[in-house]
């Protein structure tokens, strides 16, 4: 096809061919040419074909307002082709089809429309109820728009930026690009966003006069160049604003170019105000075959030509309402383009010099008249117009048919910022009533049509923003709202909606295939509410967002029902308002988690990392995920284990042991230097939430641990249950500051002694006893003797700086007792035989104190403390009905039930909290929660695993701990 | 102090070292091979980081150096930066690269292992940083240097803003020192497309004379 390639508006360059590849063919687009535009160069008319009937879809609107230039793109399902930029290389297949989109075979569902009425997914093939799975597989086989393979993979770069702004404006139109001005003038920050790949709006590809003898797009050009050296405004041009959020957080995803980074990038902007400058697009004109290929709208006929320089077709009829489409006429006349007839919906309004023009052009310009079908099977043949109350017809042979019932705004951003539209009777337009604070709307879509009062719209709506962020610009405000007001206000719009047809294959909503007919069906059948008719026909919700049936919708149901109460009311959008990748939500894909010092070590050494909570860890350390050996080894021997993830704080002050006994249930006055305190807290409930240990350093200072998951709340804890009492004391968080080294099993004291710069015998140094001294001159270390495992352990806290010497030097020193690292399943099973709990895994939210046997723990003395949760632990100490923590063995020994299987007899009776093979007892043990009555010792207790249908495991309640209940394996 | 034991930074960058030194058993790196111009990113966990934390606050001068009054605010002077942080808490930061020990007042706790340290300068930082946080680095209503605190790349972190003007500009941040592989990978990621690449203590200097400090 020949472009026309010496107008001044086009933004293509016809000396830069690229090629694509669509339908095993190469193409040749050019430079600037978006993927749709590219292949009707080519000759490709058919680009689509639609949902449900596989009707065939073209070009039509050119700003992706529905889907029928959806295609699939390097294997990307569902991408926009009329506005993806054209890139070296593409691949293009059409979707949703079998064959090509030209010869679908699945062409004839077309003509099963009868069997398909208003709500056929809710009503039709249901009864017998077996029937629906099979005709489900079917219709999905059927239709669809694009199919996926579970294991694709997104190519691409995806990125995201967070910029400030004190003004965003949206939409890079006259208005938008006046708005923008006004603001920047006053030193501010200003964010513009465009949706298409420049800026100009509707300025951009029109030749029509400005002012002055100055044409609109050269207009828009001087507007854009200003803008662009302007220093303080940030323009994204490609750029499709998809939410608004509270407090003006707008968020946009952005197409990259041939010299971006990214192929795109999600945009998240923070501003003071926001001026929403969108503009209009056209509203379908329904009639029969309205979407057939060759049916476009006003601005994709025009910009077609003016912007890509191709004509849209040869012989056009045009059936329009609005002076947009006289214009086009006219324009693309001169071009080129023989126009059989434009018929205008309009009586009278026009405005007499574009009368005139046609007039001397001879083009036959009919007034009262309307297009009400297309003929041809695949494309355009022929027209068929008639007068609006349908009393007189006449066929015209054209292969274009430009078609528009006239204009609607783009209310989508404001809708989302929480505005109030309603129907304006002048304009024809769903305008806001009232705003939200802070945001502001300009230009066309408020039903402006003159350049100047468009602009004029703009400048005053930048100044309000302005105004917003706290510059003083009253007089200004002023002068441009006398401006404005001098200039000619919103135009009186067309309010047809439906041509005198039947509507059968008159399509509202071009997603969804979804006719005219079928929403008088739905009403027949009692739908009154435009929200309830569009979810039981679905216009309006496949992924244009109701671009195509948004307006006409709710006009079409007020004026079908015809009553006084019943007032057009437009249906709600939802961000994103453009179809996004999730690839572009996504981002970068950074998994930010925390490593512990000796990640890499515990790594070379065939450490098994998972993530764990924020930590990524070792939890095993070889495939046997039973961790047999790793066992066995601290039972036997010596093991250590990589304890970093540990919360560690520092408190100090006048009351920190004031905050102490606050938050914790034993009295912490008894923490004495030396010495480690194990205790627990609670929440109000008195149910368990942490537990950890304390070691006082001096007076007043003390140095405690928690567990791993509320190392990044506890600081905060500490001072919500203090924040009424004035105290004096300080709490820091040391987590990362210290790595810890758990050195477990009967030769850890063996390896210690080599390496310590201090005594460590069990006489010096003994159970529950807390040390300070260095290792090897250099490193200073905070030992604790504790023995979560169940065997002789030392904590060793050491800087993290010297965590991974540390970690070296005792490898080294219990190489010859084969010293071997263990992970977190290995002390999970430990623990578990000496039923030491982990909060969290043997409790839950409702779990107190008692019922985990930690009782012992609260000093009920201590009143004047208010401990936190005493109270309520006061209250269900004795408390029936609740679940106890038991331990048990199980009836068959070769056989483990999994970790949250259920305790039942006729009812859930409580769940397994943890069950292992337990190597050092040769037999599967485990820790469950179980309704009181169930705790008694030899209880049996019938398990539920998931997937058993009705077979049971079975298990006996018994004593805990199962692992040297005496303890003396951790004074040795 | 056994020299053969060596402390680690949470930060290890894919680069050669060209010139290295050895200062309280950290091996801190000068500067790396193909440093090129710049922008930075430049590990400074070695130096040493306080937390101040005291109901009166404005009676303690960490090395002499007043803590300002308001939280966000930062007083830089003799090398010493410190970030008011709230009502009761300071954040001072050593940035001459020596390891004083901590005043022997309580309200100092010595966090330098708890966080990694990072600087951000040169060309275009604030494209980089836009990528990965909404904290508004270049407020007009703030002058540098000034402290934001929130999320950087998901992770919650103090940040300093020390100079804006474009061809120096900088930042400084810190946040848990187990995140530092994570957030390093990000920023290197985020500033691949502008020439980000780290660099060793003397560019830190040079950028730091550069600014007159």
């Amino acid at each position: 096809m020949k472009r026309l390639t010496h107008l001044p508006t086009l933004r293509i360059d016809p000396s830069q061919e690229i090629p694509l590849k669509y339908n095993r063919r190469t193409y040749q687009g050019v430079h600037g040419d978006t993927v749709a535009t590219a292949l009707f160069a080519n000759g490709v008319r058919i680009l689509a074909r639609s949902l449900k009937y596989h009707r065939p879809r073209g070009l039509y609107s050119l700003d992706g307002e529905c889907s029928n230039t959806f295609m699939q793109v390097n294997a990307i399902p569902n991408v926009c082709t009329e506005n993806t930029l054209l890139r070296r290389g593409m691949t293009v297949e059409a979707q949703n089809v079998k064959g090509t989109p030209e010869t679908d075979r699945m062409g004839f569902m077309d003509k099963l429309d009868w069997a398909m009425p208003a709500g056929f997914y809710y009503r039709t093939l249901h009864k017998p109820a077996r029937i629906w799975p099979l005709a489900l597989k079917q219709v999905r086989k059927a239709a669809g728009l694009g199919v996926i393979a579970p294991d694709f993979e997104m190519k691409g770069k995806y990125d995201e930026i967070y910029p400030q702004a004190d003004v965003c404006v949206i939409g890079g139109g006259p208005a938008g690009m006046s708005a923008a001005r006004a603001a920047a003038a006053q030193g501010l920050r200003v964010i513009l966003l465009e949706s298409r790949p420049w800026l100009g709006g509707f300025f951009d590809y029109r030749p029509a006069e400005y002012h002055d003898g100055v044409p609109l797009y050269r207009r828009a050009r001087e507007l854009a160049q200003r803008l662009e050296e302007t220093t303080n405004v940030r323009i994204f041009s490609h750029t499709a604003m998809v939410g608004a959020y509270n407090n003006n957080l707008i968020t946009a995803f952005q197409q990259g170019g041939p010299g971006d980074h990214f192929d795109e990038r999600y945009i998240e902007i923070r501003a003071v105000s926001v001026v929403v400058a969108t503009g209009c697009i056209e509203r379908p004109l329904l009639f029969e075959n309205n979407e057939r290929p060759g049916v476009m709208q006003i601005g994709c006929a025009h910009r077609l030509a003016r912007t890509y320089g191709l004509l849209p077709g040869e012989q056009a009829v045009f059936s329009i309402g609005h002076d947009l489409g006289l214009e086009a006429a006219i324009d693309l006349f001169d071009l080129g383009l023989k126009v059989a007839c434009v018929a205008d919906i309009r009586e009278d309004g026009q405005d007499p010099r574009l009368v005139d023009e046609l007039a001397a052009r001879k083009i036959p310009f009919w007034r009262g008249w309307v297009a009400t079908r297309a003929h041809g099977k695949k494309t355009v043949t022929k027209v068929s117009l008639s007068t609006i109350p349908g009393t007189q017809q006449r066929d015209f042979g054209c292969d274009l048919l430009v078609a528009s019932a006239g204009m609607t705004p783009v209310t989508g951003p404001l809708t989302l910022a929480q505005a109030q539209l309603q129907y304006d009777l002048h304009t024809g337009f769903f305008l806001p009533a009232q705003l939200p604070p802070k945001v502001h709307a300009a230009g066309r879509l408020l039903g402006l049509h003159d350049a100047l009062a468009i602009e004029a719209s703009g400048h005053l709506a930048g100044l309000e923003a302005a105004a917003d962020c706290g510059v003083s610009v009253d007089a200004d405000r002023q002068r441009a709202r006398e401006n404005l007001d001098s200039r000619p206000g919103p135009v009186r719009g067309c309010k047809l909606v439906l041509a005198p047809v039947k509507g059968r294959k008159s399509f509202i909503c071009f997603d969804e295939d979804t006719t005219i007919k079928n929403i008088q069906q739905a009403i027949a059948m009692g739908f009154e509410a435009t929200e309830l008719i569009k979810r039981f026909t679905t216009a309006g919700t496949g992924p244009g967002q109701g671009g195509i049936p948004g307006h006409n919708l709710p006009l079409f149901v007020a004026q079908y029902l015809g009553e006084a109460s019943v007032a057009a009311q437009p249906t709600v959008v939802r961000a994103p308002l453009v179809p996004t990748f999730l690839a572009t939500y996504a981002g970068s894909h950074h998994d930010m988690c925390k490593r512990t010092p000796v990640h890499d070590s515990q790594k070379q050494a065939g450490g098994v990392m998972r993530r764990i909570g924020v930590w990524r860890r070792a939890r095993y350390f070889s495939q046997d995920f039973s961790c047999r050996e790793e066992i066995v080894n601290v039972r036997n021997n010596v093991g250590m284990l990589d304890a970093s993830t540990l919360g560690k704080f520092r408190i100090w002050g006048p009351d920190a042991l004031q905050a102490l006994q606050r938050v914790y249930v034993s009295d912490m006055s008894k923490v004495s230097e030396g010495k480690v305190k194990y205790s627990a807290m609670c929440n109000d409930d008195g149910c368990i939430i942490d537990d950890g240990v304390v070691v006082k350093r001096g007076a007043n200072d003390y140095y405690f641990t928690t567990s791993t998951a509320r190392a990044g709340v506890t600081g905060e804890w500490f001072r919500y249950h203090t924040r009424y009492d004035g105290w004096n004391f300080s709490i820091v968080n040391l987590t990362d500051a210290f790595g810890v080294i758990n050195l477990a099993g009967p030769n850890a004291r063996q390896v210690l002694e080599k390496v310590a710069d201090a005594d460590v015998s069990n006489a010096a140094f003994p159970y529950i006893g807390y040390r300070e001294f260095t290792i090897r001159d250099t490193i200073p270390v905070r030992a604790m003797r504790l023995g979560f495992v169940g065997e002789l352990s030392y904590e060793l806290h050491v800087p993290s700086s010297y965590m991974q010497a540390l970690w070296d030097i005792l490898a080294e020193a219990g190489r010859e007792l084969n010293i071997r690292n263990f992970g977190v399943e290995a002390q999970n099973v430990l623990r578990m035989e000496k039923c030491h709990l982990i909060i969290g895994a043997e409790s839950e939210l409702r779990t107190t104190l008692h019922d985990v046997g930690l009782g012992f723990l609260w000093d009920r003395t201590k009143t004047a403390a208010k401990t936190v949760g005493a109270v309520a632990l006061r209250q269900t100490a004795e408390q029936e009905g609740r679940l106890k923590l038991v331990g048990f063995k199980m009836e068959d020994p070769s056989r483990t039930p999994k970790d949250g299987s259920l305790i039942v007899d006729r009812a859930i009776r409580g769940y397994i909290c943890i069950a292992r093979h337990s190597f050092t007892l040769e037999e599967p043990v485990g820790l469950a929660l179980v309704e009181a009555p169930l705790n008694q010792e030899g209880t049996r207790l019938e398990i539920f695993e998931d997937e058993c249908g009705d077979r049971r495991l079975y298990a006996k309640v018994v004593p805990t701990p199962f692992y040297d209940p005496e303890g003396t394996r951790l004074r040795i | 102090m056994n020299p053969e034991i060596w402390r680690r930074s949470p930060v290890s960058f894919d680069r050669r070292p060209a010139q290295t030194e050895t200062r309280d058993n950290w091996m801190v790196v000068l500067k790396y091979e193909d440093e090129s111009e710049g922008p930075y990113l430049i590990d400074l966990s070695p130096r040493t980081r306080w937390d101040v934390q005291d109901s009166h606050l404005a009676e303690i001068r960490p090395g002499g150096v007043p803590i300002p009054d308001k939280p966000g605010q930062c007083t830089f002077q003799k090398g010493i930066l410190v970030n008011r942080m709230n009502r009761t808490q300071a954040a001072v930061w050593h940035l001459t690269g020596e390891t004083p020990e901590p005043p022997a007042h309580a309200a100092y706790t010595d966090v330098t292992e708890s966080t990694v340290f990072l600087a951000l300068v040169g060309r275009r930082v604030f494209a980089i940083t836009e990528k990965l946080t909404s904290l508004d680095f270049l407020d007009p209503a703030r002058s540098a240097p000034f402290l934001l605190q929130g999320p950087f790349s998901h992770v919650p972190c103090q940040v300093v803003t020390l100079e804006k003007s474009p061809d120096r500009a900088g930042i400084l941040l810190t946040c848990s020192r187990g995140y530092a592989r994570d957030l390093v990978a990000a920023i290197l990621d985020a500033g691949e497309e502008f020439g980000l690449r780290p660099a060793g203590q003397i560019a830190f200097h040079n950028w730091l004379e550069e600014l007159g400090y």
